[in-house]
C-alpha cells in the first residue's frame, strides 16, 4: 500500500490515535481508585493539620480523624468540629479564586471567632516556586491561633520571612507571590465571615 | 561533525550541540521551574524519560508514518508519555505532583523533545534514538540544575530546601522572580560558549 496516500494516512492515524487513547485510558481506570484515595487522604490530612491533631503516619491519619473529628451538616454544608486541648473548634472546607485558579482549603476557627486556630490547603493551581509557597509550613505556620481584627487578617511584607506575632492580625506575604497572597487574605477573610454564621446557625439549631 | 557512536552523541548532547547553551531550545521552562532545585529536579526527570521513550517509538514507528502526519503523530506520542508520567505521578508520588501542579502538562509543549524526535528519531534505529532522548533530556537538566543550584542559593538562601545561608543573610529577591533566570541563563551561555572558543582555539 502507497505510505502517503490519503486512506493509508487516514487508517494509520486512526489506529496509532485509538492505540495510545486506548492504554491511557487503562492506566486512567487502573489507577482512578489510588487517585482519588491520595484525594481523600490529602482532604483528611488537611483537616487533622487544622485542627492541630498529630499523626503519625496515614492509617493513623484516618484513625484520628474518625475517632476525633465530628461532622456537622448545615445548610449543605459540611463542617468539622474537634475539640482539642479542652477547647471547641470549628473547621470548614473553603475555596476561592486566587491568582491561576481556586484554592480549597481547611479553615478552623475558635469558637468564639476571635482567633484562627490553623488553615491547611488541599488544592491549588498556583506557581510552583512563588505562590505554590503558601503550601509551606511557615507560611501557615502564620495562620496557627493568629488574633482576628473584627474578623479579619491582613497580609503585609515583613523584612524576615513569616510574622510570629500572634496578636497583630498580620501575615507576612510570600516573595514574588503578592498577588496569590492578597487573593489568600481574601479567601481567608470571607470564609472566616461564613464559617463563623454557619457556627452560629448550628448553634441556634441546637 | 556528527558522530553517531553512543559516546560522540553523549559527549555531544552534554556539550558541543546542548539543547539550552548551543540550540536555545526550551528556554521557556528554563525560566519557569529553575527557582527551586525539588522541583526542577523532579521536572527534568520527567522530560529525561519523556524524550528517551518518544525518540524510541518515533523511531520504531518511522517506517510506517506517512509523511504528512509525521508531526501530530510525534505530538501525539510526547503528550502519551507525559500524561504517563502525570499518572505514576498523581497515584504514587502525590506530594511531588502536587508541588509541581500545571508543569508536568507543560512538559508537552517542551519543544526539545519535538526536536529530537524530528532531527534524530526520524532517520535513526530505536535504540541510538532513544540513548540520543535520554543524554539531550541530561544536558538539558544539567543546565537547569546549575541554574536553579545558584537562583535557590541566592533568592532563597537554602538548597533543596535545607537552609544553607545563614539566618543574617538577606536574600536577593530578585533571583526568585522570573527576570533572574534571564540572567543566570546568558551568563551561563557566555561561559559555556567562552570555554568552548578556547577549546577550538587550541
Amino acid at each position: 500500500m502507497n505510505k502517503q496516500s490519503k486512506l493509508y494516512t487516514i487508517i494509520f492515524t486512526f489506529v496509532i490515535s485509538f492505540f495510545f487513547v486506548f492504554i491511557l485510558a487503562f492506566a486512567n481506570e487502573f489507577t482512578k481508585d489510588r487517585i482519588s484515595m491520595n484525594n481523600e487522604l490529602f482532604e483528611i490530612k488537611a483537616v487533622l493539620y487544622a485542627f492541630g491533631i498529630e499523626y503519625k503516619d496515614n492509617n493513623d491519619a484516618y484513625e484520628k480523624y474518625d475517632r476525633e473529628v465530628k461532622i456537622i451538616e448545615i445548610n449543605d454544608q459540611k463542617i468539622f468540629f474537634s475539640e482539642v486541648n479542652g477547647e471547641n473548634i470549628y473547621a470548614m472546607i473553603f475555596t476561592g479564586n486566587a491568582l491561576w485558579g481556586p484554592a480549597t482549603g481547611v479553615l478552623a476557627l475558635k469558637e468564639d471567632f476571635t482567633r484562627i486556630h490553623g488553615l491547611d490547603f488541599i488544592s491549588h493551581n498556583e506557581t510552583p516556586g512563588l505562590g505554590g509557597r503558601i503550601e509551606e509550613e511557615w507560611f501557615k505556620e502564620q495562620f496557627k491561633n493568629l488574633k482576628l481584627d473584627n474578623g479579619n487578617i491582613k497580609v503585609v511584607i515583613t523584612p524576615r520571612e513569616g510574622d510570629t506575632n500572634k496578636d497583630n492580625s498580620l501575615v507576612d506575604s510570600i516573595t514574588g507571590a503578592t498577588n496569590t497572597s492578597l487573593s489568600i487574605e481574601t479567601i481567608v477573610n470571607q470564609s472566616v465571615e461564613k464559617l463563623s454564621s454557619l457556627v452560629e446557625a448550628i448553634k441556634y439549631a441546637e | 561533525m556528527q558522530n553517531n557512536s553512543y559516546m560522540g552523541i553523549l559527549k555531544n548532547n552534554l556539550w558541543h550541540n546542548n539543547a539550552i547553551f548551543i540550540q536555545i531550545l526550551g528556554i521557556c521552562s528554563t525560566l519557569a521551574v529553575t527557582n527551586n532545585l525539588i522541583n526542577t529536579s523532579i521536572m527534568t526527570i520527567g522530560v529525561v524519560l519523556v524524550m528517551g521513550f518518544t525518540n524510541l517509538t518515533v523511531s520504531a514507528l518511522k517506517s510506517f508514518m506517512p509523511r504528512k502526519v509525521r508531526m501530530i503523530v510525534q505530538t501525539l506520542i510526547i503528550s502519551f508519555y507525559v500524561i504517563i508520567v502525570d499518572i505514576i505521578l498523581r497515584a504514587y508520588i502525590p506530594d511531588v505532583s502536587r508541588a509541581l501542579g500545571p508543569y508536568v502538562g507543560l512538559i508537552i509543549t517542551n519543544c526539545i523533545i519535538m526536536g529530537r524526535a524530528e532531527a534524530f528519531a526520524q532517520s535513526n534505529k530505536p535504540l541510538i534514538s532513544f540513548w540520543d532522548g535520554i543524554t539531550s533530556g541530561t544536558g538539558y537538566m544539567l543546565v537547569l540544575l546549575a541554574i536553579a543550584f545558584f537562583r535557590e542559593l541566592l533568592g532563597f538562601g537554602t538548597l533543596f530546601g535545607f537552609k544553607i545561608l545563614p539566618e543574617s543573610f538577606t536574600s536577593w529577591t530578585i533571583m526568585v522572580m522570573p527576570p533572574s533566570a534571564f540572567f543566570m541563563l546568558a551568563i551561563f551561555i557566555w561561559i559555556a560558549k567562552s570555554i568552548m572558543v578556547k577549546g577550538e582555539n587550541k
